[in-house]
């Protein structure tokens, strides 16, 4: 967990999106929005930008894992 | 102003969370301490014995953003935190495992108490204890977790300091850092100052368009000044706030010029045409497609390259010849615009030069004379094409193309090679923070001088006689730089202007100034910038000010 944690971070995607909250609460004035709202509205996008990078690495990691907990 | 400190204040709580406050007072939060569980990057969270994946009790899920109610302990995922309020009353706020962020379930939102922020940041400093190493870490973990902090508030701990005089440089934008002198080096400063804070320049290099590790000078061995730069721009803007001591700089600018590598005070402008040029040299050898400037993409030119026009006309026939020059700053004459004499005065009106305004030079005054018709000498006579020998004849400079940062230089330095003396002109110039440089452009200047006619000249395209200022014409200052004392023995310092905000930078110190001690200081440098840069750069600051968290190491939130 903490691998992926620091991949979104180095890569901007956290700061992304930060960005894209800041527009949405901007969007909808700071009174008005809650968690959950933000989370429903920010997890697609955030799913969608993940960088290609990010997954082969993790995928690979997976996949190396149950290889050798396999043997 | 007063938007810039709402942010700091707490956010009202809700009513649920004031009448939980009520009942139980802090209790409840101090009851969780055994529960929090620290991490390495500054997270904390709640673990609860003998369970290691926290469940949502009504559906079992345990991928969802959990809640554990205050008052019973139950977990509850987003989609049941609800319910759980519903079935037991009274049972209003949680915490976020994950986060140990307050939350109230009816009012379905995150809520802050600046109470329970202190529990959990003490235990934060707790179980972080062996790790830091001063106050300035200590108060990097309060801010990390964005606690909206009474100012007044002192946890119990003697690693803190008082959180007022941490504020303060806080609230500085970022990239806001102070420069050692390093032995009569303020000229470096001042000039490092403007630069680093120049939206075009800082997004080049912060953006890694030149990255010190993938430069292929670097890795040759050669110097390499834009890299040195890189070094400097990550260590302005890393949210260090202690002066920084641009050494490497230094040393590499000496060893391009050597005559001026002594400790003795060089001239601003000087160093800021060689330091552009060294940019150029090595970017624009990887850029520049043309060998002429005008084409030049790199990151000097794009930034400074304007383009002059120079008009030569023969007095007696009328024919003008006209050239094109680039240009990367203007040098503006300020001696004759202050110290006119009756006969110059007399010699202006007839040939149609700028007003003399005797009580006070301004910049305007400046650039019309930059722009006025100069009769040239005698002994300057010039080949005409149409009379067929040389006749006397008139120049006249103009501005063709804008650049995106303009940088007036004012000549205040007089070196007389007759007199083999040189003096210092201190006069005070007047300037304005906005400037609209349409009067001299080339369309508008050419125009005065033959009436409104509606035709291109020479190639210039779009020449209106009734140009109101285009966009690109108006800019906004963003940093002066002065010069005080006398030629030998002055200091110069930079006046940087960042959100609507003055700064005074004087080598390591930085402090916020008012307007009007900006207008009053004797400028020798003024950068302006096209309105549009600047407001994109007001646009991009903003982001970072309110995220002065990330500025320190801890990255999470």
């Amino acid at each position: 967990m903490e691998l992926v944690r620091d991949r979104l971070v180095e890569c901007g995607w956290k700061d992304e999106m930060r960005i894209a909250c800041r527009e949405h609460v901007k969007k909808k004035g700071r009174k008005d929005v809650t968690v959950d709202e933000l989370i429903r509205v920010i997890t697609p996008k955030g799913r969608a930008s993940v960088p290609d990078s990010v997954k082969a690495e993790l995928l690979n990691r997976i996949q190396n894992f149950i290889v050798s907990a396999a043997l | 102003m007063s938007a810039r400190i709402s942010f700091l204040k707490n956010p009202d709580p809700c009513n649920h969370l004031s009448d939980y406050k009520l009942r139980y007072g802090t209790d409840g939060y101090k009851s969780f301490n055994n529960l929090f569980r620290c991490f390495n990057d500054g997270r904390i969270k709640i673990k609860l014995q003998g369970i290691d994946i926290p469940r949502c009790s009504y559906c079992s899920v345990y991928q969802k953003r959990l809640y554990i109610c205050l008052i019973c302990r139950s977990i509850s995922c987003s989609s049941h935190i609800l319910l759980h309020t519903q079935l037991n009353k009274g049972h209003d706020i949680a915490i976020d495992v994950e986060r140990s962020e307050l939350y109230c379930c009816a009012c379905i939102d995150q809520v802050y108490d600046s109470e329970f922020d202190e529990v959990v940041v003490s235990k934060q400093l707790i179980g972080l204890g062996m790790s830091v190493k001063s106050g300035a870490d200590v108060v990097a973990v309060r801010s990390n977790k964005k606690r909206r902090l009474d100012s007044q508030l002192i946890i119990g701990s003697k690693f803190l300091v008082s959180p007022r005089d941490r504020r303060e440089k806080w609230t500085f934008p970022l990239g806001l850092r102070g420069l050692n002198n390093l032995g009569s080096t303020c000229f470096m400063n001042a000039v490092l100052q403007a630069l680093v804070h120049a939206p075009p320049l800082r997004n080049f290099w912060l953006s890694g368009q030149h990255n010190r590790d993938l430069c292929p000078r670097r890795t040759m061995g050669l110097l390499c000044l834009p890299c040195d730069l890189d070094v400097i721009f990550s260590a302005m803007f890393s949210g260090d706030r202690t002066p920084y001591s641009p050494a490497h700089l230094l040393y590499s600018w000496w060893q391009h010029s050597t005559n001026l590598a002594t400790y003795e005070q060089q001239d601003s402008h000087e160093f800021f045409i060689s330091l552009l040029d060294r940019i150029h040299e090595n970017e624009g050898k990887s850029k520049c497609l043309y060998q002429d400037h005008e084409e030049c993409q790199c990151i000097t030119h794009k930034a400074f390259s304007g383009l002059l026009r120079s008009d030569v006309t023969c007095t007696t026939c009328g024919s003008t010849s006209t050239t094109y020059d680039p240009f990367i700053d203007i040098s503006l004459t300020l001696d004759s615009v202050n110290g006119f004499s009756p006969a110059d005065c007399r010699k202006n009106r007839y040939s149609g030069g700028p007003s003399v305004n005797a009580t006070m030079p301004t910049l305007s005054g400046c650039l019309d004379f930059f722009t006025r018709s100069e009769k040239l000498g005698p002994d300057q006579k010039l080949n005409c094409q149409s009379c067929g020998e040389k006749r006397e004849s008139s120049k006249q400079m103009s501005i063709r193309r804008l650049p995106l940062l303009l940088c007036l230089h004012v000549k205040r330095f007089e070196h007389s090679l007759t007199r083999k003396t040189s003096r210092k002109i201190d006069s005070y110039l007047q300037y304005p923070f906005r400037l609209n440089m349409s009067p001299y452009l080339s369309s508008s200047i050419i125009g005065k001088r033959f009436g409104n006619r509606i035709f291109a000249f020479d190639g210039e395209g779009e020449y209106d006689s009734s140009s109101s200022s285009s966009p690109s014409a108006e800019f906004e200052i963003f940093a002066v730089v002065t010069h005080s004392g006398m030629l030998e023995s002055g200091h110069y310092v930079t006046y940087l202007r960042l959100k609507g905000l003055w700064y005074r930078c004087d080598d390591a110190w930085i402090n916020e100034v008012e307007e009007e001690v900006v207008r009053g200081c004797e400028c020798y440098m003024l950068f302006y910038a096209q309105e549009r840069v600047i407001q994109k750069a007001h646009k991009e600051l903003s982001y970072q000010v309110i995220s002065m968290a990330d500025a320190f190491p801890f990255a999470d939130c």
